[in-house]
């Protein structure tokens, strides 16, 4: 009994009928698959039925692109007017964008999410914003022409309102940061006594600033901005005011509690003027205000011998206000000048 | 509706109601007429001066906001705004934050995240308060995603009346 086990399909129900006619003679017709014999035969133990079911996909009819049939000299404002993702085939332009490795050149505009993230600005090309601007050109002013200069801008407006303003994205529209409010002025700019600009600086404190010359006030204790500005106008006022105003404390001041040395009222112009009429042989009767008031022009190399004085006290001791302090007593005095001995 | 329509044009009291008014007036005439209340006069509000506008850009992408502050001075030159400076801090500001990677213990194993700000800045000078307004809310409508803007506007006005030194009644 032969057995012929050619095409041997599991599935088959013809193989099974092999089997049972199987004879030494009787010949068992061949499956004709139209296979040759010379083809190696695959073995398919796990029938796979997406062969059979697999056609060539259908090629949808897609129209040609509207950057095709784009005109060269269209308005390109029309056709893209306001701001949108990147739509391939509206744009005709040969964009490429992404990274490659060396050597291949970057993928297509075509189904690229690279350009479709990106923020673009296709709608705002220059004729746009040409024309754009030409269309609000008429809610603008002109800047007035005699303001053309830092020195101009100070002396008319002096007073400086710095505020913020915020544009973000944020669940809500309003930033908190935008109520502050900053008031800048220059001291010079404010009419000021010397007894009231001595009081002001002490009342404004840190907010003044020695080398530019101005003083700085910030608000922001308001949650409202105009609440701010108010603020920030009424310490302005408050404090100005306030400097100009002499109380009767003030007048409590002793010498003891100057900040800075004033040789008009110190011993040392007493000495001063006391030498000087001794030298000319003078009634010496002044009393305290009228030495205060004498006026030192009179004496020669006076000013120069109070110069060096207060610049010896207030701005202490140093080899430069040592030597001016020497060569103007020696002038005053009469004194050869300092030989220096090599 | 037509119904409606229909209705009105039917009845025959409508010419009556048009010279209701007419009649009435005619009789009032023995009334005092009212007299209309006028706004009061209003001020002259006068436009307001900024000696500069500072502009500062934050975002994510620094091609973007080459593009936004190329925009705005295409912009500020067609209105005629002085554009005195614009330039863009080389490097990114970067916020980094080590957590760390899993649920549960495994303290020597981190992630690192960072998120990088680009700046850029740009300053014009001289403008009207009016020029501001226009000029900025164009601005601002078409501020990019991904990118907030900072405006400082520096105003000057002139020292109140209020603030001048006290006069000595003597």
């Amino acid at each position: 009994m032969s057995v012929f086990i050619r095409h041997y399909n599991p599935g088959s129900v013809y193989n099974a009928k092999i089997w049972r006619f199987a004879s030494t003679t009787a010949e068992t017709p061949k499956l004709t698959n139209g296979e040759d014999d010379e083809e190696f035969r695959v073995l398919d133990i796990l029938k796979k039925r997406d062969k059979l079911q697999r056609r060539a996909p259908r090629k949808a009819d897609v129209p040609p692109d509207r950057a095709e049939k784009m005109r060269t000299d269209q308005k390109w404002g029309d056709v893209w007017p306001g701001p949108k993702s990147f739509h391939p085939s509206s744009v005709p332009l040969p964009i490429r964008q992404g990274y490659v490795p060396k050597g291949q050149a970057p993928p297509g505009k075509k189904a690229n999410a690279e350009l479709m993230k990106i923020p673009n600005f296709l709608h705002l090309t220059p004729p746009v914003i040409k024309s754009q601007c030409e269309a609000i050109k008429k809610f603008c002013t002109e800047w007035p022409k005699l303001l053309n200069s830092e020195e101009a801008i100070e002396k008319h407006y002096p007073l400086e309102i710095i505020t913020s303003d915020y544009c973000h994205a944020s669940p809500v529209i309003r930033n908190p940061l935008s109520r502050i409010v900053i008031l800048r002025i220059k001291l010079s700019d404010l009419k000021l006594d010397k007894h009231a600009r001595d009081k002001f600086l002490r009342l404004v404190g840190d907010r003044y600033d020695g080398q530019t010359d101005l003083v700085t006030i910030t608000a922001d204790r308001c949650p409202v901005r105009r609440q701010n500005l108010d603020y920030v106008n009424y310490l302005l006022t408050a404090c100005y005011h306030e400097s100009w105003n002499y109380e009767d404390w003030e007048g409590d001041k002793t010498l003891q509690d100057m900040e800075y040395y004033d040789f008009d009222m110190n011993q040392s112009k007493r000495n001063l003027v006391n030498w000087h009429l001794l030298c000319l042989n003078e009634e010496n009767n002044f009393s305290d205000e009228e030495i205060k008031l004498y006026d030192v022009a009179s004496i020669p190399n006076a000013t120069e011998y109070i110069e060096s004085v207060s610049s010896l006290f207030n701005d202490g001791e140093s080899d430069a206000t040592l030597k001016k302090y020497d060569t103007s007593v020696r002038k005053l005095l009469g004194l050869p000048d300092k030989k220096i001995v090599t | 509706m037509n119904a409606i329509k229909l209705l009105w044009r039917s009845t025959p009291s409508r010419s009556i109601l048009f010279n209701y008014n007419t009649t009435r007036l005619a009789s009032a005439a023995t009334i005092t007429p009212i007299q209309r209340i006028e706004p009061p006069p209003s001020t002259i509000k006068l436009d307001k001066l900024y000696k500069r506008v500072e502009l500062e850009m934050r975002g994510i992408d620094p091609a973007v906001l080459l593009s936004y502050s190329w925009f705005c001075i295409a912009a500020a030159t067609h209105l005629g705004i002085d554009v005195t400076k614009s330039w863009a801090l080389r490097k990114a500001e970067k916020e980094r934050h080590t957590l760390l990677r899993c649920v549960h213990i495994y303290k020597k194993h981190r992630v690192q995240y960072e998120v990088r700000s680009y700046f850029r800045f740009i300053h014009l000078q001289r403008l009207t308060g009016s020029t501001c307004d226009t000029y900025l809310e164009y601005i601002e409508r078409n501020l990019p995603e991904g990118c907030a803007l900072k405006v400082t506007k520096i105003e000057c006005q002139t020292i109140p009346d209020h603030i001048k030194p006290p006069v000595d009644e003597k």
